[in-house]
């Protein structure tokens, strides 16, 4: 579901975004969509989808073929708008004769920060991400979980409304992809707008308010996990024994699970109409060994969108020159953006 | 400006990495310091306390300060920073431009408020700062060593450094412009290189076809004034055989037997002006060939930047602001070979100069060159805004 100004201001509000590279390769294809400040939207896709474009196109690193919207309020690629936006991109690169602290002040300068304001937020984005201890050392001499920290605090630097992190988490240990959630959630808690574009689904099923998945240059779908995952909203019912005879009637689906009993699955996302098959459950003497409330994952999602119905395959990457079907169990309301 | 300074600083920063630059600025100090260990005294040259007897460096034929700034000038600047130094910081400097359009580094410098043509023209700016930095401390050194031991407090020595600031960087235009291209550390050194010699070519060959036109001139010239003075000759003769052939007629025997003599003269001038005059129309022939091969030559040099004029720029500026007396060989009056003919080394070197000042000026120099530095740079910015990154 698109987002829009009565539920807070828009950080990023794009309209019929195309990009197509020489060589008549179509990589967006009318992109829109649109993210909120104080909200994390997560940017999901296969590779070649277009998601490095898009972010690109936002950072003006990429000229569009054609876009309409506004980033911060102003046209995409007003570069003064620029100032007030983070950018952390995928494999980036601080020069090797810089310390963190020199990057993260560097990164300042460029968007026009006093050197004041420089130094004092160095030294707390240094502390926010961890690295206080090694700021003062040369990036060369940092991992790559080091430097995704470093380089999420020169994001930060110029105290942004929008901050465009891509892959923030790449090469980053458990722990530290930990830290950087916590960091994220204090960034959101700011009133910023976190754009993340990543292909750990798992990290932003954690993290992000709003996803967008885009396939073959086209926003496949967009909303908050709930309002996409709620068609596949369902209660599990794990029973000792068979199930009951009166279990397809009462539209159950059914699934031995051996020795661990039988799982029942009533296909309603409401708790009040699965009141009375546990009753009806217990009235017939069967042990009940649990329910849960259980949704589609974010992976499930993601993969049912990528998935070409027809060949059961991936799509291949890139603007395929056959329309996009849309995947038969996707209701109508969530697509490309349009609800 | 907040900006411009950062890149500065972040310029400064990496050239304090790099290893060549500090070995540069060593060979420097070494260079100043062996600068500084030579003089002239009386006798000749001098390096350290001991002196070698060598008159045409002694101070009867140079004053001590013009020694030292023709040294400055010509193999300190010419030599030394026109051309190994340069070499060095143009080895060093390769990286800048394939480092700056790097994927990865140059996402983080495009997505912040800066225009492309800014960001592209203030990174070449500060790609100058090696040559920059280096020029400043060679002339500042060499200007205490002058002081010191020439005796002479010449402020006008530090226009070495806008100088070679200028010089450098038309050829780190270009690099620039082909590590934009290829993003390739060695292309931009070979394709630098490689222009640097194509340059060479064109200035030498602009410089030797000019001094071969200047040799066909005063040849053309002097073959005219002997033509002239042969023509006279012959006049006279004629008139002499005319009138001797009227006194032979009026049975003047005396005239009669001389007349033979002055008909045999005058045939022979005849004959050698009818010789000369070929020999002239030869000459014109080569000149107009010469002009032609100059003019094509200094066409070429004319469109392209000129390393080796501007570099030559401080040795004439010095001449010029300064009464600097430089040292130039053949300034004798005897006559010398040159392209075939013979040529008084001071004329021609007097004509040569004046054909220089005249084709070569100050404006020339820099104006074209600037204008092929601005050129390259506006298709550096032009391909920099519309690439995609």
């Amino acid at each position: 579901m698109v987002a829009d100004e009565s539920n807070g201001p828009l950080a990023i509000d794009l309209h019929d975004v195309r990009k197509v590279y020489s060589g008549k390769v179509e990589a967006l294809r009318g992109i829109k969509m649109q993210a909120r400040r104080g909200e994390v939207f997560g940017l999901l896709g296969p590779n070649g989808a277009g998601k490095s474009t898009l972010v690109k196109i936002m950072l003006t690193v990429v000229r569009p073929t054609d876009a309409k919207g506004t980033i911060l309020g102003r046209p995409i690629g007003h570069k003064k708008t620029l100032a007030r936006v983070g950018y952390l991109p995928e494999k980036h690169r601080f020069p090797e004769y810089l310390t963190g602290r020199q990057a993260i002040e560097f990164a300042g300068a460029m968007c026009g920060v006093d050197r004041a304001t420089r130094r004092r937020r160095g030294s707390e984005l240094l502390s926010l991400v961890g690295m206080l201890d090694w700021g003062d050392r040369k990036v060369s001499t940092y991992s790559k979980g080091m430097l995704q920290r470093v380089g999420i605090a020169a994001a930060m630097v110029n105290d942004p409304d929008l901050v465009v992190l891509d892959e923030p988490t790449d090469g980053v240990d458990p722990v530290g992809r930990r830290d950087i959630r916590d960091i994220l959630a204090t960034i959101r808690e700011r009133g910023t707008c976190v754009f993340l574009n990543s292909h750990l689904l798992s990290e932003l099923e954690m993290v992000c308010d709003r996803v967008a998945i885009l396939v073959q240059g086209e926003v496949a779908t967009q909303g908050t996990i709930d309002e996409l995952t709620a068609g596949s909203r369902r209660y599990e019912i794990r029973i000792a024994g068979p199930a009951p005879d009166w279990a397809a009637e009462a539209g159950l689906e059914v699934c031995d699970q051996g020795d661990r009993g039988t799982m029942l699955v009533a296909p309603s996302p409401e708790a009040a109409k699965v009141q009375p098959l546990i009753d009806r459950l217990r009235a017939g003497g069967i042990s009940i060994l649990g329910i849960q409330p259980v949704r589609e994952s974010l992976e499930d999602l993601f993969l049912r969108f990528v998935h070409d119905p027809d060949t059961g395959s991936a799509r291949p990457p890139g603007a395929a020159s056959v329309p996009r079907k849309v995947p038969p169990s996707m209701p109508a309301t969530q697509q490309g953006g349009d609800a | 400006m907040t900006q411009i300074s950062a890149l500065f600083i972040d310029a400064y920063r990496e050239l304090n990495h790099r290893r060549l630059f500090w070995i540069t600025l060593g060979l420097s100090v070494i260079a100043v310091a062996a600068f500084a260990a030579i003089g002239n005294d009386e006798e000749g040259l001098t390096i350290l306390h001991w002196s070698i007897p060598f008159p045409l460096l002694s101070t009867n034929f140079i004053p001590s300060a013009d020694f030292y700034k023709f040294i400055f000038a010509q193999l300190g600047v010419g030599y030394w920073l026109g051309w190994v130094a340069s070499i060095i910081a143009l080895v060093s400097t390769a990286s800048i431009f394939p480092d700056f359009v790097d994927r990865g580094s140059i996402d983080l410098m495009l997505s912040k408020p800066i225009g492309r043509a800014r960001l592209f023209l203030t990174k070449f700016a500060t790609g100058l700062l090696f040559a920059g930095l280096q020029v400043l401390a060679f002339t500042a050194a060499s200007f205490l060593v002058i002081g010191f031991r020439g005796g002479d407090w010449e402020p006008w020595l530090f226009v070495a450094i806008p100088i070679v600031l200028i010089f450098y960087s038309y050829l780190f235009a270009v690099q620039a412009v082909i590590g934009l291209l290829t993003r390739s550390v060695i292309a931009s050194i070979i394709g630098v290189l490689l222009f640097w010699m194509l340059l060479f070519m064109v200035q030498t060959g602009d410089g030797a076809t000019l001094a071969w036109r200047v040799t066909q001139e005063i040849t053309t010239e002097r073959r005219a004034e002997r033509l002239d003075r042969l023509q006279g000759i012959s006049i006279e003769a004629e008139d002499e055989r005319l009138r001797l052939m009227d006194l032979a007629n009026d049975g003047d025997e005396f005239a009669e037997q001389d007349l033979v003599q002055a008909t045999d003269e005058s045939d022979l001038l005849a004959a050698r002006y009818l010789a000369v005059q070929e020999e002239q129309a030869d000459e014109l022939g080569t000149l107009e060939m010469a002009r032609k091969v100059n003019g094509w030559f200094h066409l070429a040099n004319t469109v392209l930047p000129k390393t080796g004029e501007t570099i030559d720029m401080l040795g004439r500026i010095l001449r010029d602001q300064t009464e600097l007396v430089i040292p130039m060989r053949g300034d004798g009056d005897e006559t010398i070979r040159q392209f075939g003919e013979m040529v008084g080394p001071r004329e021609f070197n007097e004509r040569l100069i004046a054909a220089q000042d005249e084709s070569h000026s100050y404006a020339w120099v820099l104006g074209t060159s600037l204008g092929f530095e601005a050129l390259v740079l506006g298709f550096g910015v032009w391909r920099f805004s519309r690439r995609d990154y």
